[in-house]
């Protein structure tokens, strides 16, 4: 009997324990959980489970390519500019400037409804994106931040990269289930590291960023 | 350590307010619960007291973000066009967990481009950006220039107002320092005099060469601090500085020297109170004639400092023989 460790949350699930009070009797081999099991603090799928014996690795270990630094940093789209205005929002919240947190979001709002709309939007075209995030761009990004030392990045990159492999899950098992996934439960987000919970309640604490349950908030249908 | 002022967060303030109780200059006691930064001094004594934790002490001047380095920036900013993509898709995907991804998306976005260089409203690099929102994106239709005008102007002012701030408490480290090397310099001196008495030669040298170097510091930093004019305006700082001694410095500390009893005191005050009047009468005098090219002389009192413009007799302040004065 071993167990299993959730890459995301640090959640262990022990085949000897089971889960009795979610009806999985002790002694259930992982391999007889259902494929569509999720990490019950987190959700996240089977796949982010690792063996506790082999070391939890957190991205392949692919040769990692580093991209060439340009002196030319591309110029922001409006949406990007939106992301940066609502950033410096917070920023001001944090620094308790009311007037200046307004003036940010009223900016923020501006260039969100400027940006252009995607085209042909589908589920599958954020997977792609996605993949491409999980297997070159947390790699690469990693890889340069830790050679800067740089730690503030490396800490928005765990965050950010834990929640991205969250959303593939989810997207994955919407995929396959449809609507049904979300009857009679809750689709809460986490304010501060984005992680996206679908369950009655919001966890205690965030499993990804440790933030307590008030920073979640709730997502209600369009 | 820079400076700090209290901020009251509402979501966690209980009302126990014992924040009202500690507070020594009222600045918690508002109507609407913000704490009054003008009023606030910076103690902390209400967030110490405060029992639910709802009170923080904020500096008035965030240090810069640590510098990034270009290949992060890169970095970062793929993933955050990225992000940005999937923001995008989502937000024309139906239901709701289109609309948590939508919303997850711009979270991380915003914490990858805070790394990237913006944690801080206040920063250069926000300044830049906003400037150059202004400069590239003004034609665009309603396009919020006001808000970007206010933003660069609120941020303009902070930044006065922080470089202004260093820029006097520098001024003030610099006199202090020219106070505290003025003094040394007098006291090495003194200490130097009583070595030779003893016959304690080297001492003596030693305090005499580490006087003059406190001097070399004290002029050097009295420089800097940009407090020499030119030689009328000197003068007639020298006239107000002597007057004020004069007139209502030392005589008060006759008076109290007087009312302990302390003697020697009395007499040194004194000795400096009427020398003093003797200064801030010849500094007028030098003003009055600057433009003068006949040469004067001055012969100072090596006892109570008392300056004559000839011999006298004897000193009118203190007695001394005449011909124990020094001429200049
Ligand atoms: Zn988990
Ligand atoms: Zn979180």
């Amino acid at each position: 009997m071993g167990k299993y460790v959730c890459s995301v949350c640090g959640y262990t699930y022990d085949e000897a324990k089971g889960i009795p009070e979610s009806g999985i009797a002790p002694a259930t081999a992982w391999e007889d959980l259902p494929e569509d099991w999720v990490c019950p603090l987190c959700g996240a799928d089977k796949t982010q489970f690792q063996h506790q014996s082999t070391p939890i690795a957190s991205a392949p270990k692919d040769p990692v390519v580093l991209v060439e630094p340009s002196s030319d940093l591309r110029e922001l789209s409006p949406l990007e500019i939106s992301i940066l205005c609502s950033n410096l929002a917070r920023g001001c919240e944090k620094q308790y400037q009311p007037e200046e947190a307004a003036l940010f979001s009223e900016l923020a709002g501006y260039f969100k409804a400027v940006a252009a709309s995607a085209a042909n939007p589908d589920f599958d075209k954020l997977l792609a994106l996605i993949d491409q995030d999980l297997s070159e761009g947390y790699p690469g990004a990693n890889a340069v931040s830790a050679e800067a030392k740089d730690r503030g990045a490396l800490r928005a990159l765990v965050w950010s990269e834990k929640v991205t492999r969250v959303l593939k899950s989810l997207i994955t098992r919407y995929q396959k289930l449809g609507d049904a996934m979300l009857e009679n439960t809750g689709v809460y987000v986490c304010t501060i590291c984005g992680f996206i919970y679908i369950g009655n309640a919001a966890p205690e604490i965030c499993p990804v960023c440790k933030v307590p349950n008030w920073k979640f908030e709730k997502v209600e249908g369009r | 350590m820079s400076k700090k002022y209290a901020v009251r967060n509402l979501r966690l303030c209980t009302k126990d307010c014992l924040c009202l109780y500690v507070c020594p200059t009222g600045a918690t006691d508002t109507e609407n619960s913000v704490i009054d930064a003008a009023k606030c001094n910076g103690c902390g004594d209400c967030a110490d007291a405060c029992p639910s934790g709802a009170i923080s002490m904020v500096p008035e001047v965030y240090p810069p973000q640590q510098p990034k380095t270009e290949a992060v920036l890169r970095a970062m900013n793929e993933l955050l066009r990225s992000k940005s993509r999937q923001e995008q898709i989502a937000a024309e995907l139906p239901g709701k967990l289109a609309k948590a991804i939508e919303k997850s998306n711009r979270i991380m976005a915003e914490d990858l481009i805070r790394e990237a260089g913006y944690m801080l409203p206040q920063s250069e690099n926000t300044r830049d950006f906003l400037q150059s929102l202004l400069l590239q994106r003004q034609q665009m239709e309603g396009f919020p220039k006001e808000a970007v005008e206010k933003l660069i102007k609120a941020f303009n002012q902070n930044n006065k107002e922080d470089k202004n701030m260093n820029e006097n408490k520098t001024i003030d480290n610099l006199m202090e320092a020219f106070a505290g090397e003025s003094q040394a310099n007098r006291k090495y001196l003194a200490y130097s005099k009583k070595a030779e008495k003893e016959g304690k030669i080297n001492a003596a040298k030693l305090f005499k060469a580490a006087s003059d170097a406190e001097t070399l510091h004290a002029l050097k930093h009295f420089e800097v601090a940009g407090k020499i004019s030119s030689t009328a305006d000197n003068l007639k700082d020298a006239v107000a500085g002597e007057t004020h001694e004069f007139q209502d410095m030392y005589p008060d500390f006759v008076k109290q020297a007087e009312a302990e009893g302390n003697k020697a005191a009395v007499m040194s005050f004194t000795f400096a109170m009427k020398a003093e009047e003797v200064h801030a009468r010849l500094y007028q005098e030098a003003l009055d004639n600057l433009n003068e090219t006949e040469e004067v002389f001055y012969y100072l009192c090596p006892v109570c400092g008392n300056i004559e413009k000839f011999i006298p007799e004897k000193c009118s302040i203190c007695g001394v023989s005449g011909d124990k004065f020094i001429k200049y």
